[in-house]
């Protein structure tokens, strides 16, 4: 179970590549199409993970109902990619918990349970949802980004849009807000013209990790590019 | 103002610091995070001076009807800022006037003034870009954006930029537009149709990439709408 995952995360930060050796009998978890390439030897195997519950929980975080387990029949190594291009980072996890916005896990080792977490009816409305996925247990994360990620070691409060949140600890606080300190009718006037919409505001002292990218507003400036559908 | 440009060139960030009372106006979404002595003030210009008029222009540029001011409030804050779309960030440390091309502006200080410069008709129509330009004048730190990385050019003499791919330019400058190849038909079978001829002396910014054609390049594969 504690056997030293070795892994190698490289062309960073634009195109990150995650490559995991696994040895005899060693498994790994991923969110479905993660995988790249893998060598021969390694078994996978779609399924549902972690009782019915723990599923629905992983599908509220917008993540896949499904998880592939890779087992290791015999040594070899597996590459994983991000479905977006972007960052990949590891985060070790020791009788722990990483809160994890919707879509950015990847890959996770034995000992690592995920669930959904509802993020409360703000998260819900806002349209980004700060719909979180939670991580705990004992093992490797990984997990991926829109652009690169960028570490922040909080010490009393930080405040992140919330189309930019990709990971945090649990030790710290946070509530979805308006930017604070604004007058009402200010915050009326961010919040339908600023752009600034909600943010995610952190407070006591933890990491968190942002992505430099959202994809969101990427969509955004696509639309206008679309074909408009004729009239009949 | 001390900034920090990371993550160059594909995914930059532009990392801010202010001291009590400073301000940085930025394009409208352009904020990921800030510490929490900060606050955000929304208007359609340049803080204490109303100005519809040039809210209106400044959306003609592509740029938003509206403005973002962040203003520390205490010491040791910190602001990240970040474009659209996936590219580079620059610094100009303006002394004089910048024609910024619509939507590569992203946040400027107090000393920098925001106006409209209108670039003629004929031009806009065949350069594809808008009518209007983001003229920056004054003295302050300006941070421009690009779609792919930014090279900068000292034009001194003529220079051919293909329609697109410019970002700001020093208004010593002055461009026309132009054929890329000597006849009309073969302008247009290189698929480089018209170009921007530039003329004059003084700093050019290109970009690498061309937003347009990237998402003219996207849309037909999208569901229409």
């Amino acid at each position: 179970m504690t056997s030293e995952l070795q892994f190698d995360i490289t062309q960073r930060p634009d195109f990150a590549l995650l490559t995991v050796q696994l040895q005899k009998g060693q498994k790994i978890f991923a969110e479905p199409s993660a995988m790249a390439s893998m060598s021969n030897g390694i078994r996978l195997k779609a399924g549902f993970k972690g009782g019915w519950k723990k599923t629905l929980g992983r599908a509220l975080g917008g993540e896949s109902l499904i998880i592939n387990t890779f087992t290791a029949e015999k040594a070899g190594e597996v590459t994983f990619a991000p479905g977006c291009p972007g960052d990949t980072v590891h985060y070790q996890l020791d009788m722990s918990t990483l809160y994890l916005q919707r879509g950015a896990f990847m890959v996770h080792s034995e000992g690592v349970e995920l669930s959904g977490k509802w993020g409360g009816a703000k998260g819900f409305f806002s349209g980004k949802g700060l719909v979180l996925l939670k991580a705990s247990g004992t093992g490797d994360l990984f997990f991926n980004s829109y652009g690169a990620l960028i570490e922040m070691n909080v010490e009393d409060e930080y405040i992140v849009d919330t189309g930019y949140v990709v990971a945090f600890e649990e030790s710290l606080d946070y509530d979805v807000t308006t930017v604070p300190g604004m007058s009402t009718g200010g915050k009326i006037k961010s919040f339908f013209f600023g752009g600034e919409g909600l943010v995610v505001r952190f407070r006591g002292e933890g990491r968190i990790w942002i992505q430099s990218r959202a994809v969101n507003p990427f969509l955004n400036w696509v639309f206008p590019f679309r074909p408009v559908q004729k009239q009949s | 103002m001390n900034f920090k440009i990371d993550c160059r060139p594909a995914a930059a960030v532009l990392n801010l610091s202010l001291d009590p009372g400073e301000t940085i106006t930025c394009e409208v979404g352009a904020m990921i995070a800030m510490t929490a002595g900060i606050t955000v003030e929304t208007t359609s210009h340049k803080r204490g001076k109303g100005g519809l008029l040039k809210g209106l222009k400044r959306m003609f540029a592509g740029e938003n009807f509206f403005l973002n001011h962040f203003t520390a409030r205490h010491d040791n804050q910190t602001l990240m800022l970040g474009p659209q779309l996936m590219g580079d960030i620059v610094h100009h440390d303006l002394d004089g006037t910048l024609i910024v091309q619509g939507s590569s502006w992203l946040a400027s200080d107090e000393g920098v003034e925001l106006d409209a410069s209108f670039q003629g008709l004929g031009k806009a129509i065949f350069s594809g870009e808008s009518v209007f330009w983001l003229k920056c004048s004054g003295r302050g730190d300006l941070f421009l954006s690009s779609f792919g990385a930014i090279y900068e050019v000292d034009v001194d003499g003529e220079f051919t930029v293909d329609t697109g791919h410019i970002v700001a330019f020093e208004d010593t400058l002055d461009f026309r537009i132009g054929k890329a190849s000597r006849s009309l038909i073969g302008s247009f079978l290189g698929g480089e149709g018209l170009v921007c001829k530039f003329s004059g002396t003084g700093k050019l910014y290109c970009q690498s990439h061309n937003p347009p054609s990237f998402g003219q390049m996207l849309g037909p594969k999208l569901r229409a709408r």
